[in-house]
């Protein structure tokens, strides 16, 4: 241990942003190596400054690290100089509190966020000396977990992960962990533990399960090879958020993080139903926690933490049925301590100008507004219910309130998208590029600056697009230069995209199947990482890694999947129904959209569940 | 009213860098739930400053900082509070108020004592037979990394104490705002006068300096 500590200062005196691995935060926890039983490593497949933003990781640190027989460490993904050095040094990864290599751990789990960090994921078990391949670990190693959005299809890491944790984690994780630890104890061989783990439910285990495939490639059918593994596996669901876990304490790094902020989770789900949101559909149903215990978690946060900052989080906060309360109540809280609170993904219809008037009390917050498509048309094939006028209204009241800035948010790509559509987003632009102008010199803000970003769309599982083909990039590409010359016209508008090569390959990992897993494998031998890192993709590396298993990417990405099509994630219950997504897709076709659903049961699948969805039990009284 | 405390950044958060250190001591203020003064204007802070910033890579014994407070708190009161909301790794040990017209701590800084730990027992003895040949020089030119690029100057006045510890070389250098030779300038200056590479050093600044009324270097906090 003190060799390995002694060549890791030398590796830090060496390393950029050495902060990233040196640890010691406030609030981070340290305990006695010996006194527990259970040793969990929380990886997070990207660097420390992204992982450090992430809610989820420090609800999962907290939860472990408060159980009496369990420890709870961090893993990062390490950058490019680190990684040379520790191989230079013959250091595995090793974690940030104690410095203990991850094969140390009982148990390793990684979240996952985004479909382009798994090749992070191989890249950190390599550094950590763990096999990569879930069927060539031996007794010893951790038992390796996953959990997060992308669990959802866990297909395309089926080689690489003992056991998926589906949904929410604050229940089944501590089930996770004492099942390890029982098990640990007991000396069964590593498969044993595989089935306790798949008799958790809520818990996936892709070795006791196989898969066949037609002829012409498509999933034939899914089936447990064991009988400690269901037939389909049901995703966790924690019904009521105020007496879930949350943390009380969380580490402050020293370094600046992309989200250097308190997080306050107000309410997990959304009611909208926007047809290409995955997000939207597999944190249903909404669950809102109480203004009450809302004060007292950002009190004990503050308290802990000393953030100047404070957001609240979720998928839509002007849902939030007492917003105007909270943001009221919470400036009323730290009035003279000097918090200032932000609104993220405010939807332009709920706004209310009160509360923005309230939250310019102590700084000024840019405002984004997201209406994803541009013509109504368009956001009537993705449910997303806002209007033109809705939109119009708000960005006058902002920049007749002293706003100059204002952030529009667009998808290219959209199923049934053709030109009059991105000639919508066009128009659109001018419009509130006038409306500033329309402001009386002397009363509006200097400087306007209309940032229109337009991201390229990624069919997902589990959506009503999941049937859709993605734009080739050809044409993604053709209408982004459309836009381009378009809105260079417009004045005032930044125009924001990006190559949409990422994004064909996020549609390509998103949907896969299995046999994904040799791809993923290939590309890590190939030595892709850290895709997200523009200058560190390499788009040629994946293509070959495609080509030399004799898989095509375009058949993943590019294919409308047939009405009958077995889907390669559907032994996965997320709750959501098939049939469901399926009316929902046929709608979008027709152009319909299906209303709120607080404002009636659209009946997505949890009304068959007793007890998970409020909306749906008080139709079923 | 305002409060001198010293405090300590340790081995483990040596590479944070300064601004980072006076944000996390910023926070650690903030938690304390002491009667912080902030700054007037559009995005206030805490009132705090430190007696010199601290390179990245070196660790602090008593480093200095000046907190302004609303109400007035016993420097008891003031250390246990702020040792409860500092991470391990930053621990405070003393704190005594100060008079309103105190000078600046910054303006106060003359010097510096530094303890430069050799990791290397072959460079450690270079320079312990290098010593007195080095010290009896009239000058010791030694290029100075500036923004405008590498200057040539003379650290010999610069160096007010140099003596070997064991493995670790023992400075007292000039620190102030005009001139100061850094802990690298001096290691530069002397391996090259044994003859040997730069040896790998952990930088440990002792204590920060200022001039007494009789005029000789005394540790700043006690000015």
């Amino acid at each position: 241990m003190d060799d390995m500590n002694a060549r890791i200062e030398r590796m830090l005196e060496q390393v950029q942003k050495a902060p990233r691995y040196t640890g010691g935060e406030m609030n981070a926890v340290h305990k006695d190596w010996d006194s527990v039983r259970l040793h969990y490593g929380f990886c997070f497949p990207d660097t420390y400054e992204i992982g450090m933003s992430h809610l989820g990781l420090k609800i999962l640190y907290g939860l472990v690290n408060e159980e009496a027989d369990s420890l709870c460490e961090r893993f990062f993904m390490p950058w490019t100089d680190m990684m040379a050095l520790m191989e230079e040094e013959d250091i595995p990864l090793f974690s940030i509190e104690s410095r203990r290599p991850m094969r140390d751990f009982d148990m390793i789990g990684f979240t996952l966020q985004y479909e382009m960090s798994y090749t992070n994921i191989l890249m950190m078990l390599k550094l950590g000396r763990v096999h990569l391949l879930s069927a060539e670990r031996e007794r010893d190693e951790p038992i390796v977990v996953a959990g997060g959005p992308c669990a959802f299809n866990p297909e395309p890491l089926a080689d690489f992960i003992d056991a998926f944790m589906i949904g929410d984690g604050e229940e089944v994780t501590l089930e996770v962990t004492r099942t390890i630890a029982d098990w640990k104890a007991s000396g069964e061989p590593r498969i044993e533990c595989l089935r306790h783990l798949a008799r958790i439910g809520g818990v996936y285990v892709p070795a006791l399960y196989d898969v066949t495939y037609h002829e012409d490639g498509t999933v034939a059918a899914v089936t447990p090879n064991d009988p400690a593994a269901p037939e389909r596996v049901l995703r966790c669901i924690v019904t009521d958020l105020d007496s879930a876990y949350y943390p009380l304490t969380m580490p402050v790094p020293y370094t600046e993080v992309v989200f250097d902020r308190i997080m306050l989770e107000i309410m997990r789900g959304c009611t909208r139903g926007c047809r290409f949101c995955q997000a939207g559909m597999l944190y249903r149903p909404v669950r809102e926690r109480s203004l009450p215990r809302l004060l007292e978690i950002a009190q004990k946060l503050e308290d802990a933490t000393g953030y100047e900052e404070m957001s609240l989080s979720s998928l839509s906060s002007g849902d939030y049925s007492c917003l105007p309360d909270l943001i009221r109540a919470l400036l009323k809280q730290f009035k003279g301590r000097h918090v200032s609170v932000s609104l993220p993904s405010l939807r332009l219809d709920s706004v209310l100008k009160e509360s923005l008037e309230e939250t310019q009390q102590e700084r000024k917050t840019s405002l984004t507004f997201a209406p994803e498509a541009g013509t109504q048309r368009l956001r009537d094939v993705i449910n997303k219910g806002v209007t033109e006028g809705d939109l119009m209204e708000k960005v006058r009241d902002a920049f007749s309130g002293g706003w100059s800035g204002v952030k529009l948010y667009f998808m290219i790509g959209l199923p049934t998208e053709t030109d009059a559509d991105l000639d919508g987003i066009v128009d659109l632009a001018q419009k509130v590029s006038r409306a500033y102008f329309e402001v009386p010199k002397g009363q509006r803000a200097k400087g306007l600056r209309i940032t229109v970003s337009a991201s390229s769309f990624v069919p997902k599982p589990v959506t009503p697009f999941q049937w859709e083909p993605q734009d080739t990039q050809e044409e993604l590409k053709r209408k982004q230069r459309y836009l381009r010359d378009r809105l260079k016209n417009v004045k005032g508008v930044v125009f924001n995209y990006h190559t949409p090569e990422l994004s064909f390959l996020e549609a390509c990992v998103s949907r896969a199947d299995r046999r994904f897993g040799k791809v993923l494998m290939r590309a890590h031998e190939l030595g892709c990482m850290l895709d997200g890192w523009s200058d560190i993709f390499s788009f040629e590396k994946w293509l070959q890694a495609f080509a030399d298993c004799g898989l095509d990417p375009l058949w993943y990405a590019c294919r409308r999947r047939g009405e009958d099509e077995v889907m390669p994630w559907e032994h996965i219950d997320s709750g959501i129904t098939r049939s469901f997504l399926r009316r929902e897709y046929e709608k979008s076709l027709r152009e319909e959209t299906t209303r709120d659903c607080r404002k009636g049961c659209n009946a997505c699948g949890l009304n068959r569940l007793k007890g998970v969805c409020a909306i749906a039990d008080a139709l079923r009284v | 009213m305002r409060m001198l405390c010293v405090f300590e950044k340790s081995e483990r958060v040596r590479h944070i860098g300064h601004l980072d250190i006076m944000r996390t001591v910023g926070r650690a203020l903030r938690r304390t739930g002491l009667p912080l003064s902030y700054s007037k204007g559009f995005s206030p802070h805490v009132l705090l400053t430190f007696a010199s910033a601290l390179s990245v890579g070196a660790v602090g014994r008593r480093e200095l900082m000046d907190v302004t407070l609303d109400e007035d708190v016993t420097p008891e009161a003031f250390l246990a509070a702020l040792n409860a909301a500092l991470p391990p790794e930053m621990q405070a040990s003393e704190a005594r108020p100060l008079p309103e017209k105190h000078p600046a701590l910054m303006a106060m800084v003359q010097g510096a004592e530094y303890e430069l730990r050799l990791m290397d027992a072959e460079a450690a003895d270079a320079f312990r037979a290098a010593l007195p040949g080095f010290l009896a020089q009239a000058e010791i030119i030694t290029p100075r990394k500036t923004k405008s690029g590498v200057k040539d100057c003379d650290i010999r006045p610069l160096i007010h104490r140099l003596s070997m510890e064991g493995d670790a070389l023992v400075a007292t250098l000039a620190l102030t705002e005009r001139e100061s030779c850094k802990p690298d300038m001096l290691l530069t200056a002397l391996s090259a006068f044994a003859g040997i590479d730069v040896p790998r050093a952990l930088v440990i600044r002792r204590r920060l300096l200022g001039l007494s009324e009789d005029g000789t270097l005394v540790p700043l906090e006690t000015l």
